[in-house]
C-alpha cells in the first residue's frame, strides 16, 4: 500500500527546518510584523505568547558537567501542527490566536482551518517563509488529523470532544501525535500559562567533546589558576 | 598513608617488596591536601639550598636568553602561536587533520573552515623565526582569500589581495598541505631512524644521545600491534647498526600500548602472556645489539598493570643483569613516590639498575576528565602545577639519595629551568656523579637551555626524538601539546623575553606553601562537580585498591546461595498471590536469580484505589520533603550499591561498568529531580498574563501515575520515571519489566525505606496484558511515563485514549534508529574507538546504541578493517567478569529476533565482522556482535535492539542527502558525529532532527543534568529525562 501524504504536510515539513532555524528572535521578528490586523486581545495574547518564548526557550542553555566538553540544551519545533478551533466565541478566537503563535514561535509550521484559520492565515502569511502557515477547508481537516506524519493538534474543544480527538489521534500509527487541547475556552486557562509552550517544542542535547582534539583550555586555564 | 620522608632512610628500600606494592595503589586517589603535606620535606630546600637553586636558575635563564639562536623552531611557533589564542589552536586543529584527509573536496572545506575565523594578520612579522613567519604569512594570505570568498568582497583592498584572489583552491590546498609537512618536518626528526640518526648527527657532536620514540595511536587490532612491533624491531635493528661512536648509545621507548590492542586491566592475562612475549621478544633483540628499552607511561589506569608487566619482564631472564631496560615515573601521579621506592625495592632484591625516565606527565586533563565522568571520589594526579613540580623534586631527591642511586638510573626529563637547576644542585649535595644520572629533553623544544647545560657541564642528556612519517606523528603529537601547552607552561615563558626572571625562579615549594590550600579549589572533586547537588559514586575497576574491596561486597551476592523472593507490594505490603515465576540469568539459564509473584487483577485494582486514596495527602506535602525522600533514596542505593550490582549482573546480565552505571544514573535522577522540585515545585511563582494581569501558578501533581520501564536499564530507568511521578506530588502505580522485576522489588522497597508512604507507591510486577493493560485502561490514570519499543508506545496510548475521560499526559521515551556520520577528518582510531562502544557495548541492547554508521567512501577501506579488527577483539562472556567486554542478550525472544536479522542481513549485505562467541554462549541468550555493509539505510525496516551495527559508505557531496535520509526514518533519538571541520559538525546538528547529538565521542551513556535524554518524532514525546523541563509535564499548573 502507497500512503499517501497530505500536501500541506508536506509542504509544512519542507519549510520546518528553514523556520526552526530563524531561532526564536528570528521568528518572533517576523510574526511582530503581522500583528497590526490583530483585534487588541489577539495582539495581546500573541504578543504575550511571543514574549513568553523568548523567556522560556530561547535561550540555548549551557549544562553543567565535566571539563572539556560542552552540553548544551536547546529547543526545536515538533513539526507540522494543525491549529483549529471547535468554538465559535471571540474569546475562543483569542485562544486560537495564541495557540497559532504558540506553535509559530516554537518553531513548528502550522496549518489552520476553515475561515477563522483563513484570516489568521492572511494576515501572517506575507511576513514568514511560504509554507510557514497554510490553511485548509473544514472538509479536509479530518484526513489531515488521520495523517501520520502530522507532528501535533492544538484545539480549542469541548472536554467530549477533546477526548474524541484523542481516540483517533491514538488510533494512528506512526509518531504520537501531541494534543494540546484547551477546554476552557472561555478562560483559556490552558493557554495563557507561562509552560504552555514546552507542548508544543522538542528538545535538543549537543554533546562535543572538544577534548578528542585538544584544546582543553578551560581545564588548562583552571589547573594553572592562581588564588 | 605512608610516612613520605621515610623514602630517604636507606632501609626503606630493603623491606619486602611486597609490603612496599602495598602502598602503592591507595594513593592513587589519595586526599591531595593531606598526601602533599607528607611530600612537602622531600622537596622542601633549606633557606641556603633555596637561595643557591634560585641563583642557579636564574644564572641559566639569563644565559639562555642571551643566547639568539634560543629558540627552536617549535618554540618560536609555541610563543607566537600561544596555545590560548584561537589562531594557536586553529593552527594545530589544522596540523592534526589535514595530512590524513585524502579527498579535495573535504580537505577545502576543512581549510576554509580553520582559516576563515582567525586574524592571522596580528601576527604577521611579530616573529623573528622565518620559519614562523613564513608560517604566517601563508596562513594570512590564505585566510585573506577565503575570508573575500565569503564575503563575496569584488573589490579587494590591496595589491597582495588581488594577488592572491587568483590562487585557486588547489593552490592553497597545496600550500598548507606543504606548510603542514614542513611543521612535520620540525616536530619529527626523522621517518625511519636511519634519517632520524642521519639528522641528529649534528647534536650528537655537540654530546647529546636520543631516545627514539615510534609514537603513533594505540592499537586497536592485532594486526595494527604486529604492524607496531615489527617498527620497534627494525628500529632496534638500525640504532643498533649504529657506528656513530662518541658519547651514550642512543635508546627506543616503546609504547605498551601500540603493542597490543587490549592493553587494559580486564584483560590482564593476555597482557601477561601475549604482551609479554612480544616485548620479552623485543627485549631479546635490543639486548642482543646493546639497544636500550623505555617503556613509556601512559593513563593512570593502566600503571599496576604496567608494574605487574613490568616486574614479569625484568625479572626473566631475558633482562637480568643488561641494566638497560627501564621504564617512565609520572610526577603528577600521587602514587610516583611509592612506585620509585618500590622499584628501587625490586632492583636492589636483583642486584640490577633499573633506568627510570622521570617526567611531569602528559596526560593531566584527560585524568582529570575521566575521573569526573566516572564520578571517582578523588584524582589520581595533582591539581595545581605548583604541586607536581613538588612532587617531581621529592621524587628527584629519592632518586638521587645514595642508597637510590645503586639501584636506579635516574634519567629526569624537563624543559623547566628551574628543575633543571634545582636538580643539578641537588644532585652535588647529595654527592651524586655527572655519570650517575641525565637529563631528557623533547625534539625541538629546550634546545638553548640544554646546549647551554652541556656546554657548563660534562652531562648525558638524551633527546626524545619522534620517529615515523610526518602523517601519522604530526597528529599525534600536535595532540598532546594541545592537551599540554598552556601559555603557562615554562618553556613559553621561558622564550618570552618580556617575561621576568625573577618570575620563574619561584621554587614550587614557596609557591605551593602560599596558596590557600594545597589542592586546587577550581577543579573540584569529582562529588562536587554540579554546583546544586552531590553526583553519584563509581568505583575505579582498574585501580587494585579501589575495586578489589568493593567487589568483595559483590561477590557476597553473586552465590546460588543468594537468591531474591519477591513479591507485589501494595500499601506497603507485600501481596502473595501464588502466581510464581522464576528468575534465571540470561548469561546461564541453569543459574537461579529469585522467584517473584506476579500482581492479579485484585492487586491491580487495590494498588490504583489506595494510590487514589493517597494522592491528596501526599500532593500536599511539601515539595521539599518529598525531595529529601528522593535524597535519601539515592543515599540508599549508594549504600546498597553492592547488591544492586549483583542483581543487575544476574537478573539483567549487564557487564561490570554498565552495573556501576546503572547505579549511578538512578542515583543522579534521585538528587536531579530532587533539587529541580525545590526550585521549581516549593512555591508558587508568579507571571503576568496576556491581559497584564499579575497571577501565581503553582506546579501541582496530578494524580496516580502509572509508570511503566524497561528491562535494559531496570534499576535507573524505573527509579527515574518513579522519582519524577512522586516528587512532584503524584502517587504511583509502577510495572516494572517481566525480565527484571526483582531489581524493581529492591529499589520500591528502598523508597519505602527513604519515607515515601506505602500507600503512595506501589509496584506491580507482571506481563503486559494481566498488568500492562489494568494500569493503562483505568479511568483514575492521571499520566503514564513509559520507555519501551514505539509499538507499545502506542498500544498504551490507544487504551489510555480509549477511556472516556479527558486527555493525560503520555511521555513516551522509544526506539531509534541511530547513526553517526564519520567524514575524511577524522580520526579512524578514534572512530573506530567509538564506533565499537556505541554499538556493542551493553550488547547494543540501549537505546541510543550506534545501528548505522556512515562512513566517507575516501576512508571508508581505513575504516572498515580496523573495526573487524577491533571487533575480534571484544570479548563476549560472563558480564560479571572484568574481560568481557559485551554480554548476554535479555532473553530467547531477543536472542531469536536478532539472530534471524543476522540470517537477513547475511543474504542482502556483506559481512565485515563477527566476533567469536565463547563456550558458554548455549548455556544463555548469546548473540555474536556483528557488522554488515548495506548499501542504505532503507533496507532496515525497524530497529533492531541487540550487537548488530550496518555500515553504509557515502560520498563527501551526498552529506546532505544522508541527512535528509535519516530524518525521512522518522526516527530521531542519538545521532554520532566524527569529524574536525566544525562547519560540518554545525551543518548536521542543525538539519539533524535528533534528541541527543554527539560530536566527536561515542553516542552512549548520557548523563542526567549534563545530557538531558530523549528523542523526538518516532523515538519518543519528550520531554526529555534528566532535564530542565521534565517534571513539568508530571505535573499540572494551576492558578492559585
Amino acid at each position: 500500500m502507497t500512503i499517501v501524504k497530505p500536501i500541506q504536510i508536506q509542504v509544512a515539513q519542507a519549510v520546518l527546518e528553514k523556520w526552526d532555524m530563524l531561532g526564536v528572535h528570528g521568528r518572533a521578528e517576523k510574526l511582530l510584523q503581522s500583528l497590526y490586523a490583530f483585534t487588541a486581545e489577539q495582539k495581546q495574547m500573541a504578543t504575550w505568547q511571543i514574549e513568553n518564548a523568548r523567556k522560556e526557550i530561547a535561550e540555548t542553555r549551557i549544562m553543567p558537567g565535566p571539563t572539556g566538553e560542552s552540553n548544551e540544551l536547546s529547543n526545536q519545533g515538533r513539526g507540522a501542527f494543525l491549529c483549529y478551533s471547535e468554538i465559535a466565541s471571540d474569546k475562543a478566537n483569542v485562544g486560537l490566536v495564541g495557540q497559532v503563535f504558540t506553535a509559530l514561535i516554537a518553531g513548528n509550521p502550522v496549518i489552520t482551518v476553515g475561515p477563522e484559520g483563513q484570516q489568521i492565515m492572511d494576515y501572517i502569511a506575507p511576513f514568514v517563509p511560504e509554507g510557514v502557515i497554510q490553511n485548509i477547508a473544514e472538509s479536509a481537516k479530518d484526513s489531515l488529523i488521520e495523517a501520520d506524519d502530522l507532528a501535533g493538534v492544538a484545539v480549542l474543544c469541548e472536554p467530549a470532544q477533546a477526548m474524541v480527538l484523542n481516540k483517533t489521534l491514538a488510533a494512528k500509527s506512526g509518531l504520537i501525535c501531541q494534543l494540546v487541547a484547551e477546554t476552557e475556552s472561555e478562560k483559556l486557562s490552558t493557554i495563557a500559562k507561562p509552560h504552555y509552550i514546552l507542548r508544543f517544542v522538542t528538545e535538543r542535547t549537543v554533546s562535543n567533546n572538544t577534548t578528542a582534539i585538544g584544546g582543553n583550555a578551560t581545564l588548562l586555564e583552571l589547573g594553572s589558576m592562581n588564588d | 598513608m605512608f610516612k613520605a620522608i621515610e623514602v630517604l632512610q636507606p632501609n626503606f628500600i630493603q623491606k619486602p617488596l611486597n609490603e612496599l606494592w602495598q602502598l602503592i595503589s591507595p594513593l592513587y586517589k589519595a586526599d591531595e591536601e593531606s598526601w602533599l603535606k607528607e611530600l612537602l620535606p622531600l622537596a622542601k630546600p633549606t633557606e641556603t639550598e633555596l637561595a643557591s637553586h634560585t641563583d642557579a636558575a636564574s644564572k641559566l635563564i639569563a644565559e639562555v636568553r642571551k643566547d639568539d639562536d634560543s629558540m627552536s623552531m617549535i618554540d618560536a611557533l609555541l610563543l607566537e602561536y600561544s596555545l590560548d589564542t584561537k589562531e594557536g589552536i586553529l593552527l594545530m586543529c589544522l596540523a592534526e587533520a589535514l595530512m590524513r584527509v585524502p579527498d579535495k573536496e573535504t580537505a577545502d572545506a576543512f581549510i576554509k573552515d580553520r582559516l576563515s575565523v582567525a586574524d592571522w594578520a596580528s601576527h604577521a612579522q611579530n616573529s623573528d623565526s622565518f620559519f614562523v613567519n613564513a608560517s604566517t604569512w601563508g596562513l594570512l594570505l590564505t585566510g585573506k582569500i577565503v575570508t573575500m570568498d565569503e564575503r563575496q568582497d569584488g573589490t579587494p583592498a590591496n595589491l597582495v589581495n588581488r594577488m592572491v584572489n587568483r590562487v585557486s583552491e588547489p593552490v592553497i590546498r597545496k600550500a598548507m598541505n606543504q606548510a603542514m609537512k614542513i611543521m612535520g618536518h620540525q616536530f619529527v626528526l626523522g621517518r625511519s631512524i636511519k634519517e632520524a640518526l642521519s639528522r641528529g648527527k649534528s647534536y650528537r657532536d655537540k654530546g647529546y644521545t636520543y631516545s627514539f620514540d615510534m609514537l603513533g595511536e594505540a592499537a586497536l587490532t592485532a594486526d595494527d600491534a604486529q604492524k607496531y612491533l615489527r617498527s620497534y624491531e627494525q628500529a632496534v635493528e638500525s640504532v643498533g647498526k649504529d657506528t656513530y661512536n662518541k658519547g651514550h648509545r642512543p635508546t627506543i621507548s616503546i609504547k605498551l600500548s601500540a603493542l597490543h590492542p587490549r592493553y587494559e586491566v580486564g584483560n590482564k592475562e593476555r597482557v601477561m602472556s601475549e604482551l609479554f612475549d612480544s616485548v620479552k621478544g623485543l627485549i631479546a633483540k635490543a639486548r642482543a645489539l646493546n639497544v636500550g628499552i623505555t617503556i613509556d607511561a601512559e593513563e593512570a589506569d593502566r600503571l599496576e598493570l604496567s608494574l605487574h608487566l613490568f616486574e614479569k619482564l625484568y625479572r626473566d631472564e631475558v633482562s637480568q643483569g643488561w641494566g638497560l631496560f627501564g621504564l617512565v615515573v609520572q610526577a603528577y601521579s600521587k602514587r610516583a613516590l611509592p612506585v620509585l621506592a618500590w622499584l628501587a625495592a625490586l632492583a636492589k632484591e636483583q642486584g640490577d639498575r633499573i633506568p627510570v625516565r622521570l617526567v611531569k606527565g602528559a596526560y593531566w586533563d584527560s585524568e582529570i576528565k575521566l575521573c569526573q565522568q566516572r564520578g571517582i571520589d578523588g584524582y589520581p594526579v595533582y591539581t595545581r602545577k605548583e604541586a607536581t613540580d613538588v612532587s617531581y623534586l621529592a621524587c628527584a631527591h629519592f632518586l638521587l639519595s645514595e642508597h637510590t642511586r645503586a639501584n636506579i638510573f635516574p634519567q629526569f626529563a624537563s624543559h623547566n629551568a628551574h628543575t633543571i637547576a634545582t636538580i643539578s644542585c641537588l644532585a652535588k649535595q647529595l654527592g651524586a656523579q655527572n655519570d650517575e644520572f641525565e637529563f631528557q629533553r623533547l625534539h625541538g623544544m629546550g634546545d638553548a637551555l640544554y646546549n647551554h647545560l652541556i656546554k657548563e657541564n660534562d652531562l648525558c642528556v638524551r633527546i626524545y626524538a619522534p620517529v615515523g612519517s610526518h602523517k601519522d606523528l604530526l597528529p599525534y603529537l600536535v595532540r598532546r601539546l594541545l592537551e599540554n601547552g598552556a601559555n603557562s607552561s615554562f618553556v613559553h615563558r621561558l622564550i618570552d623575553a618580556s617575561y621576568p626572571i625573577e618570575d620563574l625562579v619561584h621554587h614550587p615549594v614557596t609557591t605551593l606553601e602560599s596558596r590557600q590550600s594545597l589542592a586546587n579549589p577550581h577543579i573540584n572533586l569529582p562529588s562536587k562537580l554540579f554546583a546544586d547537588r552531590k553526583n553519584s559514586f563509581g568505583p575505579n575497576i582498574e585501580i587494585e585498591s579501589d575495586w578489589r574491596p568493593f567487589k568483595a561486597q559483590i561477590d557476597t551476592f553473586m552465590g546460588q546461595d543468594t537468591q531474591w523472593r519477591a513479591y507485589p507490594i501494595v500499601g506497603g505490603e507485600k501481596v502473595e498471590t501464588g502466581q510464581t515465576h522464576a528468575i534465571k540469568s540470561p548469561y546461564d539459564h541453569s543459574q537461579a536469580v529469585g522467584e517473584i509473584d506476579w500482581a492479579d487483577q485484585t492487586t491491580v485494582a487495590k494498588a490504583i484505589d489506595l494510590a487514589q486514596a493517597a494522592f491528596p495527602a501526599w500532593s500536599a506535602r511539601p515539595a521539599s520533603e518529598r525531595a529529601d525522600c528522593l535524597d535519601k533514596m539515592a543515599d540508599l542505593m549508594e549504600e546498597n550499591y553492592p547488591e544492586l550490582m549483583a542483581l543487575c549482573h544476574r537478573e539483567a546480565g549487564k557487564t561490570i561498568q554498565d552495573s556501576i552505571d546503572e547505579v549511578r544514573e538512578a542515583v543522579d535522577f534521585c538528587r536531579y529531580y530532587a533539587q529541580q522540585a525545590r526550585s521549581n515545585f516549593a512555591e508558587p511563582h508568579k507571571y503576568t498574563d496576556f491581559l497584564g494581569q499579575e497571577k501565581l501558578a503553582q506546579l501541582k501533581g496530578r494524580g496516580v501515575f502509572t509508570c511503566i520501564s524497561p528491562w535494559n536499564f531496570p534499576l535507573a530507568i524505573f527509579t527515574g520515571q518513579v522519582v519524577a511521578a512522586l516528587v512532584v506530588g503524584n502517587t504511583v502505580v509502577a510495572k516494572p519489566a517481566e525480565q527484571t522485576s526483582l531489581i524493581a522489588v529492591r529499589a520500591i522497597e528502598l523508597l519505602h525505606q527513604a519515607g515515601v508512604p506505602g500507600d503512595v507507591l506501589h509496584l506491580l510486577p507482571g506481563d503486559g496484558a494481566s498488568v500492562g493493560a489494568p494500569l493503562t485502561n483505568d479511568k483514575r490514570i492521571a499520566g503514564l511515563a513509559f520507555t519501551g519499543s514505539t509499538g507499545t508506545a502506542q498500544l498504551i496510548n490507544r487504551t489510555l485514549a480509549a477511556r472516556d475521560v479527558a486527555p493525560v499526559p503520555v511521555i513516551a521515551e522509544t526506539g531509534g534508529q541511530n547513526a553517526m556520520l564519520i567524514d575524511s577528518t577524522s580520526l579512524p582510531e578514534q572512530v573506530v574507538r567509538d564506533a565499537v562502544r556505541s554499538a556493542f557495548a551493553s550488547a547494543g541492547q540501549r537505546c541510543s546504541a550506534l545501528r548505522v554508521m556512515f562512513v566517507q567512501e575516501d576512508i571508508a577501506d581505513r575504516v572498515i578493517p580496523m573495526i573487524k579488527g577491533a571487533m575480534q577483539e571484544q570479548s563476549v562472556g560472563l558480564p560479571y567478569l572484568h574481560s568481557t567486554d559485551v554480554g548476554p542478550v535479555i532473553d530467547e525472544k531477543a536472542q531469536t529476533m536478532l539472530l534471524e536479522h543476522i540470517e537477513h542481513m547475511t543474504k542482502v549485505g556483506k559481512l565485515i565482522a563477527q566476533t567469536e562467541l565463547p563456550d558458554l554462549a548455549n548455556k544463555g541468550t548469546f548473540v555474536p556482535p556483528t557488522a554488515f555493509e548495506i548499501d542504505s539505510i532503507d533496507q532496515l525496516t525497524d530497529e533492531k535492539f541487540g550487537p548488530i551495527l550496518h555500515v553504509v559508505r557515502y560520498k563527501a557531496r551526498d552529506l546532505n542527502k544522508i541527512i535528509d535520509t535519516i530524518n525521512q526514518s522518522g526516527f530521531g533519538l542519538t545521532m554520532g558525529v566524527h569529524s574536525r571541520n566544525e562547519t560540518t559538525c554545525a551543518r548536521i546538528a542543525n538539519r539533524a532532527r535528533v534528541g541527543n547529538l554527539y560530536i566527536n565521542r561515542d553516542q552512549v551513556g548520557a548523563v542526567v543534568g549534563v545530557q538531558p535524554f530523549g528523542g523526538q518524532g518516532l523515538s519518543g514525546t519528550g520531554p526529555k529525562a534528566g532535564g530542565p523541563h521534565y517534571l513539568q509535564r508530571f505535573a499540572t499548573e494551576q492558578d492559585l
